[in-house]
């Protein structure tokens, strides 16, 4: 532990100096008895004082959370030494919130006593974080002197992005090969009706339409459309973060993403996702609970890297993106290279669609003529992006401020309907 | 009295800045005013001196427990009244303290070379204080 003389000592002992210096100068003997109870007390505060010996440790009942939620925390105190007032400062990154009260406290302890004291931690943003960082102040009797000691043991608490409500998402154009909840196109065995047709050999008898063989004069079998999975590759743009207030477009992106994965791996969907910025982060798709907790994992490391190279969808390994998969690319359209890329996938023949996380409502415009006129510019530039991706056959849904995720992908889901009436 | 004014007035000052090493300021500047009229006037030994020395260190200890009760930490119950209780001690002690030396320059006629004598070891007192506390300062380990 850390030795330190608090103000208190230095303020004893300027002030038994000075007065017994007045004393001398003065000739009064009066001033070295004011100065008398000053340096006894710093006297015996300085010399009968012994280094106490304090443990910490922080102990969260959970390592893994959902944004929001509290987690009971218990630190454990214990002191080898007697120790009249004990500081506790607990050190909570950003994003992790505490009670105020309980933030910075002061207990005692007796020689050998070990205490528990019960906390709760509040997640109050998706992330890893690291909660084993306390720091303790011991202070002896006569305030004059303090031990200071910071404990750093590794806790990591785990806080999962919330999900957002959403009804429905958007379905890929094409199906794959395993069962799954989505309607394919092509028939083959399944429960949705698809057409007739004339019976061959080998049909199965349970799947003839008698009524219509009747009508026919000819056996006629059903088809049905088999429900198949879908391969969905989760595209988010990490170029930039857009903060306003208590939001950021990184946030959403993510709380977006893990939503968008869970509901996909609900339907038994294949769901892969790669973090597009700075830093490529991958991961190959796949189906399940396990997929799930990968998925997410992957999404809390996601930051922001600076970086000014220019990057394609080249450096996206090809058995990442599947053939047929559904590309839902989650950006704020900021990042021309993100945008390059989007249209690059599309070229490529990707099924792909945006979901825009627009900022516009995070970066009001400035006060001025000049300012407002350069936001009207930027909205409109914004504008002019989504006609172009939309021109190329991507649809795009925004999310923001007055609208929901859920409103987003119906946009995306209506722009995509319409857009196959008109490919026809 | 002006002087005096002075002080309060700046120990507010003092109090409201939070300015935790100028408290002693205004208290040595009371203490300066008291010794400087004693011997202006040239009085005999003042018997209100252990009043004095007890209620200047009772406001000191207030003055310093109104700055650490700007920390936002959470006390233990029952704290204000373990601190009320030593700061009673402590001015009690320096009462008696007062007194007894009181007593001893009143004994050894409190002129001339007993003056020098006693402040001399007082001095000597303080700074082998500030020595003790000096060596025992710095980084020590668990």
């Amino acid at each position: 532990m850390t030795r330190r003389g608090t103000a208190r000592v230095e303020g004893f002992a300027l002030l038994a100096a000075l007065l017994l210096l007045g004393a001398l100068a003065l000739r009064r003997p009066e001033l070295a008895i004011l100065a008398a109870p000053f340096a006894l007390v710093l006297a015996a505060g300085t010399t009968f004082t012994r280094t106490p010996r304090v443990g910490a440790a922080l102990e969260p009942s959970a390592s893994r959370a959902l944004e929001g939620d509290d987690v009971d925390v218990e630190l454990t105190l214990r002191s080898d030494t007697s120790v009249g007032r004990l500081e506790v400062f607990l050190e909570t990154p950003e994003g992790v919130e505490v009670a105020e009260d309980d933030r910075m406290f002061a207990l005692s302890l007796d020689a050998g006593e070990e205490r528990a004291v019960p906390l709760a931690f509040r997640c109050a943003r998706w992330g890893v974080f690291d909660v084993g960082n306390v720091a303790l102040r011991a202070t002896d009797l006569f305030r004059f002197v303090t031990w200071e000691q910071r404990l750093s043991e590794p806790r990591t608490l785990k806080a999962y992005p919330r999900l957002e409500p959403v009804r429905r998402v958007v379905s890929a154009r094409e199906t794959q090969v395993y069962a799954g909840n989505e309607v394919a196109r092509h028939p083959g065995d399944g429960i949705e009706y698809a057409d007739l047709r004339d019976f061959v050999p080998g049909d199965r008898v349970r799947s003839i339409n008698w009524r219509a063989s009747a009508r026919r004069q000819g056996l006629v079998v059903n088809e049905r459309h088999p429900e198949r999975n879908t391969d969905v590759v989760i595209l988010v743009d990490s170029f930039v973060d857009l903060v306003g207030g208590e939001r950021s477009t990184l946030d959403d992106t993510v709380r977006a993403a893990a939503t968008l994965a869970s509901r996909y791996l609900e339907r038994r969907d294949r769901v892969g996702l790669v973090g597009y910025g700075g830093i490529l982060r991958w991961l190959r798709p796949g189906m399940g609970v396990g997929q799930r907790y990968r998925l997410v994992e992957t999404l809390l490391e996601t930051g922001v890297e600076p970086t000014f190279t220019w990057r394609d969808a080249n450096l996206i390994p090809a058995r990442i993106l599947a053939p047929k998969a559904l590309v839902v690319a989650l950006t704020p359209l900021v990042d021309p290279r993100f945008v390059a890329m989007l249209e690059d996938l599309r070229a490529r023949r990707f099924d792909v669609v945006v979901v825009e996380l627009d900022p516009s409502h995070l970066l009001p415009a400035r006060p001025g003529r000049k300012a407002e006129l350069a936001h009207r510019l930027w909205l409109l530039e914004r504008d002019v992006v989504r006609m172009r991706l939309e021109g190329a056959g991507i649809a795009v849904g925004r999310w923001s401020d007055e609208t929901s995720l859920d409103e987003a992908l119906e946009e995306v889901t209506t722009f995509r309907r319409y857009a196959r009436r008109a490919l026809v | 009295m002006r002087i005096g004014v002075a002080a309060v007035v700046l120990l507010v000052v003092v109090l409201a800045l939070g300015a935790h090493r100028a408290v002693p300021i205004p208290f040595v500047a009371v203490a300066g005013i008291y010794g400087a009229q004693l011997a202006v006037d040239d009085a005999p030994l003042d018997v209100a001196a252990p009043a004095f020395a007890a209620g200047l260190v009772v406001a000191v200890e207030l003055a310093y427990w109104s700055l650490d009760a700007r920390d936002r930490v959470r006390g233990m119950p029952g704290d204000d009244l373990r601190r009320i209780a030593y700061v009673a001690a402590l001015g009690v002690g320096a009462l008696v303290v007062s007194a007894v030396l009181l007593a001893l320059a009143d004994a050894i006629r409190a002129r001339g070379l007993s003056v020098d004598v006693v402040g001399a070891l007082a001095a000597a007192c303080a700074l082998v204080a500030v020595v003790l506390f000096a060596r025992g300062r710095g980084p020590t380990s668990l």
